[in-house]
């Protein structure tokens, strides 16, 4: 009895030490925390600047038309291009608008097919190409980032071509001012980031017409595809 | 002294450092308040406990906040408990890495906002006489308040940028009956609430803290 009335207090101690160790294990805090990350990566965006222009055909017209804002997937009959086509130009003007939140790069490659056997056919060379005036504006547009066009500009201009005074041919004889520069995947256009930080419903951008154009000539008879692929990248 | 006397002596003092240790955990508390969300995210997640008797300590990775997410707006939703025996004050506080880069993920550009303040249980303690108050401008769920300002960017009624001093942004009265430890019906839950609109930022990654404090608040009696 008297060891007991000796261990007893012992074991109180114990056990108040564990109510206090407990407690504190319970320990209620007062503060917490919410730790936050988010990523932005780069992008970048294509898409139809709105309704082609076609001028100076006889026959063919816009078979897909771009519609602002939607993806690019025009289809165009360019019509006559024989001399049947009094024209001095045949010219399809397709505007691109584009986006991004970094530096841009477009580029194009283009195919033409023609049916013909011989270098009277239709061929790359005699498809005039170059990128019109760079257009930023808007709400939320990086009005004053700069941009390179790497192209000659509207390729029916008196200085980017002529008649070959060997051959009679017409050429386009500028800087990228055909789609003979094009066989392979070539920068047309590059520049700064576009679009502020704005949301993706803010339909603002940059546009820019390509311009197309063929002039009617004593090309061979026959029938000519063109395949131009435009890309935008963010290196 | 005998020593027996002592025994009793120390068994009072242990008692009493016991007593000392608990009283003030059980005055003041933040915890989780349940499962946080998130919704409209790309590529992003949100982890902390489910339980209200554990710790607040979420961990939201908003993900891909460029145009490449297309949803309109990416929302994560934090329930945090508070416990009190006495008057509260609840502040937040930010801590976050600095964009130079305008176009880059600013403090704005996050919503912030609290509301759906609930009782946990039964032993939560329902006072007469002093209301829960939300402060201006927190009361708001930032998802649902989002507006584009005069340059195209998204804003909200209100944003991190508002709890970069500290603010307080809940105060009231005692919240709790019981005294005890943690339990799951005493106190009051609220939902925190932070929203981003996937926009042209410039490219990057941004982190940010928000620290919970709950201390004493003004005079409210129950």
């Amino acid at each position: 009895m008297k060891g007991l009335e000796r261990t007893f207090p012992i074991l109180l101690a114990i056990f108040a030490l564990l109510v206090a160790l407990a407690s504190t294990a319970l320990s209620q805090t007062t503060t917490g925390t919410v730790s936050m990350s988010a990523t932005v990566s780069k992008f970048v965006e294509l898409n139809s600047g709105g309704a082609i222009t076609l001028t100076g055909n006889s026959g063919g017209g816009i078979t897909t038309n771009g519609t602002v804002n939607n993806p690019l997937a025009a289809v165009i009959d360019l019509g006559e291009l024989g001399p049947a086509n009094t024209s001095s130009f045949v010219t399809a003007s397709v505007p691109l608008k584009l986006r991004s939140n970094a530096s841009y790069v477009l580029s194009l490659a283009a195919t033409v097919t023609s049916s013909g056997s011989t270098a009277n056919e239709i061929t790359a060379a005699d498809v005039g190409f170059g990128l019109g005036s760079v257009v930023r504006s808007g709400s939320g547009v990086n009005t004053t980032g700069t941009d390179t066009n790497a192209t000659s500009g509207d390729p029916t201009l008196g200085a980017n071509g002529s008649v070959n005074g060997t051959t009679g041919r017409y050429n386009y004889t500028a800087v990228r001012s055909n789609l003979g520069a094009f066989a392979a995947s070539t920068t047309v256009l590059s520049g700064a980031f576009i679009m502020n930080a704005v949301p993706r419903s803010n339909t603002n951008g940059l546009t820019v017409p390509a311009i197309f154009a063929v002039k009617p000539q004593f090309y061979e008879t026959g029938t000519t595809t063109v395949v131009a692929t435009f890309t935008v990248t963010a290196p | 002294m005998n020593r027996n006397t002592y025994s009793i002596l120390v068994l009072f003092c242990l008692l009493f450092i016991g007593g000392l240790s608990k009283t003030p955990a059980q005055a003041l508390d933040i915890s989780s308040g349940g499962a946080p969300t998130i919704t409209g995210a790309l590529s992003g997640s949100v982890s902390g406990s489910s339980s209200v008797l554990n710790d607040l300590s979420v961990t939201v990775n908003f993900g891909e906040v460029s145009p490449l997410n297309t949803n309109n707006i990416v929302k994560v939703v934090v329930p945090i408990a508070i416990r009190s025996n006495r008057p509260y004050r609840v502040r937040a506080s930010l801590t976050s890495s600095t964009n130079a880069n305008p176009q880059a993920v600013q403090t704005t550009d996050i919503g912030f906002g609290i509301n759906n303040f609930r009782a946990m249980g039964s032993n939560s303690r329902v006072c007469l006489l002093s209301n829960h108050i939300i402060f201006s401008p927190f009361n708001n769920d930032p998802s649902t308040g989002v507006t584009i300002n005069a340059s195209g960017r998204a804003a909200y009624p209100s944003d991190l940028s508002d709890i970069a001093g500290n603010a307080t942004i809940l105060t009231g009265p005692r919240l709790s009956n019981g005294g005890g430890a943690r339990a799951t019906n005493d106190g009051y839950i609220f939902d925190a609430i932070l929203a981003i609109t996937p926009q042209f930022y410039a490219a990057g990654t941004t982190t940010a803290v928000i620290t919970f404090t709950i201390s004493n608040g003004p005079a409210a009696p129950c």
